[in-house]
């Protein structure tokens, strides 16, 4: 049992609360996901549940939390380790040790129990999470998803009986986030155990919870009730929950199985909706932007890439897709010459990248590596953008004005334009690293992007974005695709790849293995389908606003 | 301790055994000593390559080194970064250097190889042939060194050594464990850095345009440590505990400080009987100390490395090699253990009782 009573918290230093006037009552035994936009205070309640905080980040805490009956804040997060299992968003970052069934021992070493019973004890908690095979692994040559697995584990060695979990599958493909979630779920179904989760993925999750708490951004009370009410109630949803609230389908379909019984019927009486033209690029008989021949490149003794053709036009977006380790990063780094090919060429601009250095390349090519941190370091988000162009040695006209003017930009520069575009207006005197998720994404989006490159190409840009700030990335990209620029992104995301691409290409060990519309090669696909290409089969369409825009 | 184990989670999997067997034996070694066995085995090497420079022994030594190198601890297969530099390689290079050092800088010896004149400083004088070898001796005993602690670095994985750290130390030993781990992860880090900052067209020049480099080094570590500060903390690990008495904690320190007395005592004063009383009282209270230190610091140890008997029959080698060199046992020719090539190259000796003794450190290569 858990109870928040009046629960306010604020972090030191903070003018704003992180959380307010919060009161909860959560039964046992129940799978509960909390969801909210990034920023409403999901990690900072989930933290309240074993005391890191206040204990761990101080601040100022009103009102009351029982877990179990205990208080989190009298007793320390060392006696709760006993009651509430926590795992963490990256789990890199929480790996103690570098061997897997090490890792699950460490929080019974620091209980103290007897080497016999800890035997036992590590046995029963791989054999729990599937583990076994992977005991005497060092854990850098898990992948993901067994990483996170092993996370969870390594939480639940101390046999809590309240698992909680922060966005476990955010930096997760599809694949290994649905093997963590359905770990979960049979954690939940077969023990009982109470399963406490954040998570921006709704669509795999959904169909298995209990209840559902919305916690709003504004510090207004948060929803807590069954799924159905809350989707119901709440603006963000994957598109199955969309399109069945706009088509007023009750009881609101959480599965595409439910889904299913209603939009048969649907097309049935709305027979002239069906096969809505998409928008197709004619790009046939263009000159490619961006063009790669016969690429190879091999690590070691290792193909990595065999002879990859790939052209990308000027007002296209390819989406880039496969499983983990095709070759989709390995091509996209080759593309700006941080890889550089075996054989084949590549061509940028119409001219060979053979024997130009990364920096050259990048000013006509902008990239956007995965994680976007790595990219920032200045004092503000203006001085970023400068430092990009000062190191492209940009400094005639309209930039240098600015550059020796940045007390008092012109609100016509371009400069202020991009910020305008990005949303990112109001914050150009802010610090990087103090903004959200998708704001340092979009501070780092412009930074590669202020040379007004001919050519994006985003890794895997999704990641760790919740539904708003995924909807303006895809509403960016297809503005500048209208500009007339050529971009291609790598992703898992196939309701990304639904919503923005143009062009589909799919790799498998090196190789591109199909090649066209969206329709074609993701309606077909039993892994990459989205859910409107599984819940209207044979429609051709792959979004919400198709199945909307046909009605 | 591995086939009994092997065993025992053999049989727990038994239904899909055939491939949970092949990958459990992938990353299991073979054969494995308790690390206090290699760690008396090491202590051994130690103190024979440094007391010791007669070619003949040194040669032994190093022989059984490579012997057990060659059996033990394979050349592990390269995952890129593991390739550190090999014994042989860093052997050459030590060798050589230490050999053209001595040469030019001691000018004792009969035989003269040339002489340059004596008003430069240092290098002048007469290059002998004696300085030449004796400074080849050093590199050699530094060069074996080299490899018996590559042998230990293959054989031990990192947290059998650290299980070796008093209980007393448990929080510094899950830092080092730590680091361990976080220097890998940090250098992949600085490669991706790198390679975004290259992307938006950084070159590296001078010192200023490392900045882009170090700040999101920086800030990211601080944002990993906290993070496993917070994970560590949610799994019920707590640094230095609070009750720790305090006399344990200066025993350990008064035991250092008698060692120390005590060594110098029969070293520098030739004091051996008080010596090596205030050695053994150091030694007595270090271990009260730690032990006692330990007892506050409740932890247990998963899996704890078992004692066997090839652990007996390791150490019992390594005692009798390093005892044949420092013990002033009867019998014994001592004197052929200290070799100088000065003033004229002479044959070193050989007593063949010390060199039977120094095949104990081939021990850890019978099985």
């Amino acid at each position: 049992m858990i109870h928040f009573e009046h629960l306010s918290y604020t972090y030191p230093g903070a003018a704003l609360p992180a959380l307010q006037d919060i009161s909860l009552m959560l039964p046992d035994g129940e799978l509960i996901l909390l969801i909210g936009a990034s920023g409403s205070g999901k990690s900072t309640l989930l933290r309240c549940l074993n005391g890191l905080v206040p204990h761990f980040s101080g601040g100022a805490l009103r009102g009351n939390v029982r877990v179990e009956g205990l208080d989190p804040v009298a007793a320390t997060p060392r006696i709760l380790s006993r009651h509430v299992g926590f795992v963490f968003q990256d789990p890199e970052a929480q790996f103690v040790t570098d061997r897997v069934e090490d890792e699950i021992a460490f929080a019974l070493e620091n209980a103290a129990m007897p080497p016999q019973e800890m035997r036992v004890r590590v046995e029963e908690t791989l054999d729990l999470l599937d583990l076994t095979p992977l005991r005497d692994r060092p854990l850098k040559t898990l992948s993901g998803g067994e990483r996170q697995r092993v996370a969870i584990a390594a939480a639940l060695a101390l046999r809590p009986s309240i698992l909680v979990l922060d966005e476990p599958t955010s930096q997760l493909d599809p694949k290994s986030a649905e093997d963590v979630l359905n770990s979960l779920v049979r954690l939940n179904h077969d023990l009982g155990l109470t399963v406490i989760l954040a998570e921006h993925r709704l669509e795999r999750v959904l169909p298995f919870v209990d209840s559902v708490i919305y916690l709003p951004e504004d510090g207004r009370a948060p929803i807590y009730a069954d799924p159905r009410t809350v989707m119901q109630r709440v603006e963000l949803g994957p598109p199955l929950v969309q399109v069945g609230k706009a088509l007023a389908w009750q009881p609101l379909p959480l599965t595409i199985k439910e889904g299913l019984r209603f939009s048969r019927g649907w097309l049935a009486d709305h027979p002239s909706a069906a096969g809505v033209q998409h928008r197709r690029t004619e790009v046939d008989g263009a000159t490619p932007f961006v063009e790669a021949r016969g690429v190879q490149v091999r690590y070691g003794r290792q193909e990595v890439l065999r002879g990859v053709d790939l052209a990308l036009h000027p007002g296209e977006i390819v989406v880039l897709m496969g499983r983990n380790g095709a070759g989709k990063t390995t091509l996209l780094r080759s593309l700006v010459g941080l890889v550089r090919p075996n054989a084949g060429t590549i061509r940028v601009g119409g001219t060979d990248i053979a024997g130009r250095d990364v920096a050259d390349i990048c000013r006509q090519v902008g990239y956007l590596p995965q994680d976007p941190n790595t990219l920032l370091f200045a004092e503000s988000v203006r001085e970023e953008l400068f430092v990009t162009l000062r190191n492209h040695g940009v400094e005639s006209g309209e930039w240098r004005l600015e550059i020796g003017d940045s007390e008092a930009p012109n609100l016509q520069s371009p400069l202020s334009t991009l910020l305008d575009r990005l949303g990112l207006a109001d914050k150009a005197d802010a610090y990087p690293r103090d903004l959200s998720v998708g704001e340092r994404q979009r501070v780092a989006l412009a930074a590669v992007t202020v040379t007004r490159p001919g050519a994006l190409l985003l890794d895997e840009p999704t990641r760790g974005l919740d539904y708003g700030a995924k909807r303006g990335l895809e509403q960016l990209l297809v503005e500048w695709r209208d500009d007339g620029m050529a971009i291609l992104v790598v992703t898992h995301d196939v309701e990304l790849a639904a919503a923005i691409a143009d062009r589909v290409v799919l790799m498998s060990q090196g190789e591109i293995i199909a090649e066209g519309a969206p329709a074609e090669v993701l309606g077909a696909s039993p892994l990459f389908a989205p859910q409107i290409a599984k819940l209207f089969p044979e429609t051709g369409w792959l979004t919400v606003d198709d199945v909307l825009g046909a009605s | 301790m591995d086939a009994g184990l092997t065993e025992q989670a053999g049989a727990k999997v038994a239904p899909e055994a055939e491939t949970e067997f092949l990958q459990e034996t992938r990353f299991h070694e073979p054969r494995t000593f308790h690390p206090l066995a290699w760690t008396a085995w090491i202590a051994a090497i130690v103190v024979i390559l440094t007391l010791t420079r007669n070619p003949l022994y040194l040669a032994l030594v190093i022989g059984l080194i490579a012997l057990v190198l060659w059996r033990r601890a394979p050349v592990p297969a390269p995952d890129g970064h593991a390739v550190i530099l090999s014994p042989l390689r860093f052997g050459l290079i030590v060798v050589t250097t230490a050999a053209l050092f001595n040469v030019a800088m001691v000018h004792v010896g009969t035989t003269v190889l040339f002489a340059l004149p004596a008003w430069i400083p240092l290098l002048g004088g007469p290059w002998t042939l004696e300085a030449l070898v004796y400074g080849a001796l050093n590199g050699v005993a530094l060069a074996g060194l080299f490899a018996g602690f590559t042998v230990i670095n293959r054989v031990l994985p990192v947290r059998s050594v650290l299980r070796l750290v008093p209980r007393a130390y448990y929080p510094v030993a899950v830092v080092m464990s730590i680091a361990v781990t976080f220097v890998p992860t940090t250098l992949a880090q600085i490669q991706q850095i790198r390679e975004a900052q290259a992307v938006r067209g950084h070159r590296l020049r001078g010192v200023r345009s490392w900045l882009p480099l170090v700040i999101p080094l920086l800030e990211g570590g601080m944002e990993r440590s906290l993070q496993l500060a917070e994970a560590m903390m949610a799994r019920g690990f707590a640094g230095g505990s609070a009750t720790t008495e305090r006399w344990p904690q200066l025993a350990v320190l008064g035991g250092f400080v008698l060692i120390v007395a005590g060594w110098l005592l029969q070293l520098v004063w030739q004091q051996a009987a008080p010596g090596a009383a205030l050695l053994v009282a150091g030694a007595v209270l270090l271990v009260g100390g730690l032990w006692r230190a330990g007892r506050s610091h409740p932890h247990t140890v998963y899996r704890p490395d078992r004692w066997q008997r090839w652990d007996w029959v390791i150490v019992a080698g390594a005692l009798v090699a390093a005892g044949a060199y420092l013990l002033p046992l009867p019998g014994i020719d001592r004197g052929t253990i200290f070799y100088y090539p000065y003033p004229s190259l002479n044959w070193p000796g050989f007593d063949w009782r010390i060199g039977l003794a120094t095949l104990g450190l081939a021990a850890p290569a019978l099985w």
